[in-house]
């Protein structure tokens, strides 16, 4: 983005409802343009929010980041560049680069790391905190050539490096990628002098672009894709299945079909991180199902569900395999060889993203597998990420209860086994439960998202409860699948908040959460702050189904009157307390 | 107005976004009071991203007028 245009877009109205966004960038230098392209990029990508961005004292980093105050702001964005470690580091002072005053250097460099870390996990216990390591190149102050690395060089380096791999533990801190700031923004063009002498900005404009855009995307992020659906011949091996048989697939270096391996690899790994991969594949079922018996194969059948193969349009595949999985279509990446398979599920599904997998161009292939990381990246793999495929399994063994056989769904209950864990504890770190308020669409409520900021204020309300519900029956647990967020008044609750993740539809857990709720609170009557949405059917049917009223904004249920229509529930309940 | 004028009122605009373009074609740095030190110091920056300069430390406590600027990018930008 050039400058004038930044300018432009920070400048942009917003609406006076909009939400507002504070950000408070603590670097060492003049933020001067960073500011405006951060202000910039950020409302590029939330167009609906108003961005404030608050700035620090020159020269004082980790002052201005012991400072911050998590009323004031929402986030904090530290810059680190080398003059922070040590004035030295910089051009601006004058303290000598002589050979004997390198040790101290980076001695002291070393301390000041110590002294942010400290400021910036302090930080993070109150705020998101997001964090650029050194982006300039170190000045020609070591003895040694440009072309040589000094040992000097070398330890300040593995000091940052230490710095940030002990950051990036923390839950609450995202730090940029440097690999990806070097594609964006060559070093040799990024330092400018003149403005650094005459302005305390050291920035060329398009460095200090391109550190906004991948800040901005780091603070934005749109969310991960959910689930992807893979074609099988000439993508998930190299061949087709019908013509080549079981043996005359390949995916190896010796065949030149390589890529088809390191596919498969990638899939694996995107397997297990939580991400939905099935197959959709015209194909003879029965082939492939012994295709899948190869001992080589780098994904597993078990990590791929459901295995669709059969003579029919993709598109039925595609629509099956969405259903089990019981998510959004625009959550979906489907990848082909085939130009007209894709258009053809693409006509299907225009919220899909469709994509080509290039067999013959490996460069291409390349770019897919960093746009698919992209695409399904997140910072922390939970715990309900590595069993999300086996409780869909699991869930497509469940009786429909929508067909109104209530009678074959509670003997299948009274079967499972299952048991609950209500937890009530109000911990802010809780990044399970933040992220279902975040992410869930059809059992919501109504649709309303927390920032990390509102989520802590709502917490650090007296009268407010959380609590969430894991499940686990004798297929398997579910993880942590439900979070409710609500105020006490007397022997009423406000239910403000309540999500809960597909994968548990059919369990009754909704039942027993509320069930559970009345019980623990003593509670007479339960008000739901209910809002219809473009996605949250299945919360209006369950509870225009207990009130036994069409809904309005303000949905009240009696104790009793719940319990006359609440169906037997067979869970063992667990009931933890913390915080 | 030439096409070198009319990017300059556009790089002005993007910094004194108040002003109207006969305002900016007079503005200087007596007559506009939001033409401060950090006010000089992205507008120079704009002009040398939309022109293609790089305007010297010893030319910037010149261009504290438009027309002074129009000058310097007269005289400065390839053609």
């Amino acid at each position: 983005m050039k400058l004038i245009d930044a300018l432009a877009v920070a400048r942009r109205p917003v609406a006076e409802n909009a939400s507002l966004l504070r950000a408070f960038l603590a670097c060492g230098f003049t933020p001067l343009h960073l500011e405006t392209f951060l202000v910039a990029a950020l409302s590029d990508r939330s167009p609906m929010e108003r961005v404030e961005v608050a700035t620090g004292l020159f020269g004082d980093l980790a002052g201005n980041i012991e400072r911050i105050s998590a009323e004031d702001h929402d986030v904090l964005v530290a810059i680190i560049e080398w003059q922070d470690l040590d004035a030295r580091l910089g051009i601006r002072s004058l303290g000598g680069w002589r050979a004997e005053e390198l040790p101290d250097i980076v001695k002291s460099a070393e301390r000041m790391m110590g002294r942010l870390e400290k400021a910036i996990v302090s930080a993070a216990d109150l705020l998101p905190t997001y964090i650029s390591l050194p982006t300039l190149a170190l000045p020609p102050l070591f003895a040694t050539p440009s072309q040589q690395t000094s040992s000097y060089e070398l330890q300040l380096r593995l000091c940052v490096n230490r710095f940030a791999a002990a950051l990036a533990t923390h839950p609450r801190i995202r730090i940029t990628s440097t690999q990806r700031l070097d594609e964006m923004s060559p070093l040799a063009t990024r330092f400018d002098i003149q403005s650094e002498l005459s302005a305390g900005f050291p920035y060329h404009l398009a460095h200090a672009s391109a550190m906004a855009e991948l800040l901005a995307a780091l603070i934005r992020d749109s969310g991960p894709k959910k689930g992807l659906i893979t074609d099988l011949d000439d993508t998930l091996w190299s061949g087709i299945l019908g013509e080549n048989g079981v043996d005359g697939i390949s995916w190896h270096l010796d065949q030149q079909t390589h890529v088809h391996g390191l596919y498969q690899q990638f899939l694996a790994s995107l397997a297990s991180a939580g991400v939905l991969t099935a197959v959709a594949s015209k194909n003879d079922p029965a082939l492939v199902e012994r295709a899948f018996e190869r001992e080589d194969l780098l994904i597993r059948k078990k990590s791929l569900y459901p295995i669709d193969a059969h003579w029919g349009p993709k598109s039925e595949s595609v629509r099956r395999i969405v259903k089990t999985w019981n998510i959004a279509a625009d959550a979906v990446i489907f990848i082909d060889d085939s130009p007209m398979e894709l258009a053809e599920v693409k006509a299907a599904f225009p919220e899909m993203e469709c994509l080509l997998f290039p067999k013959s161009a490996p460069q291409a292939f390349w770019q897919l597998l960093r746009r698919l990381r992209d695409l399904f990246g997140k910072s922390i793999v939970s715990e309900e990420d590595s069993i999300r495929l086996q409780s869909i399994r699991a869930a497509a063994s469940l009786p429909d209860s929508s067909n109104g056989d209530s009678t074959s769904l509670d003997s299948f209950l009274q079967e499972a086994r299952a048991s609950v864990v209500f937890t009530f504890g109000k911990q802010k770190d809780d990044r399970r439960a933040f992220e279902l308020i975040n992410k869930t669409n059809q059992f919501n409520l109504n649709g309303k998202r927390l920032n990390e900021a509102s989520w802590a204020t709502y917490l650090d309300d007296p009268t407010s409860f959380l609590m969430t519900a894991s499940y686990e029956d004798k297929y398997g647990p579910l993880g942590k699948i439900a979070v409710l967020l609500g105020h006490l008044q007397g022997t009423a609750a406000t239910i403000d908040y309540w999500v809960m993740s597909c994968r548990a539809f059919s369990r009754r857990i909704e039942q027993q959460s509320l069930s559970w709720l009345f019980e623990k609170f003593h509670l007479r009557e339960l008000h739901f702050d209910y809002q219809q949405t473009d996605r949250n059917k299945p919360i209006y049917d369950f509870l225009s189904g207990i009130a036994g009223t069409p809904l309005t904004g303000d949905i009240r249920v009696s104790m009793s009157s719940f319990f006359e229509k609440c169906p037997p529930l067979f869970h063992q309940i667990k009931a933890a307390v913390n915080g | 107005m030439d096409n070198l004028e009319h990017r300059l009122v556009r790089c002005f605009s993007s910094v004194f976004p108040s002003l109207n373009e006969d305002q900016i074609r007079n503005a200087s740095v007596d007559s506009v009071p939001d033409w401060h030190s950090l006010a000089s110091v992205t507008l120079i920056s704009v002009v040398q991203e939309e022109f293609g300069v790089q305007v010297g430390l010893m030319d910037l406590p010149n261009l504290v007028s438009f027309s002074a600027v129009q000058n310097y990018v007269q005289h400065h930008v390839a053609t």
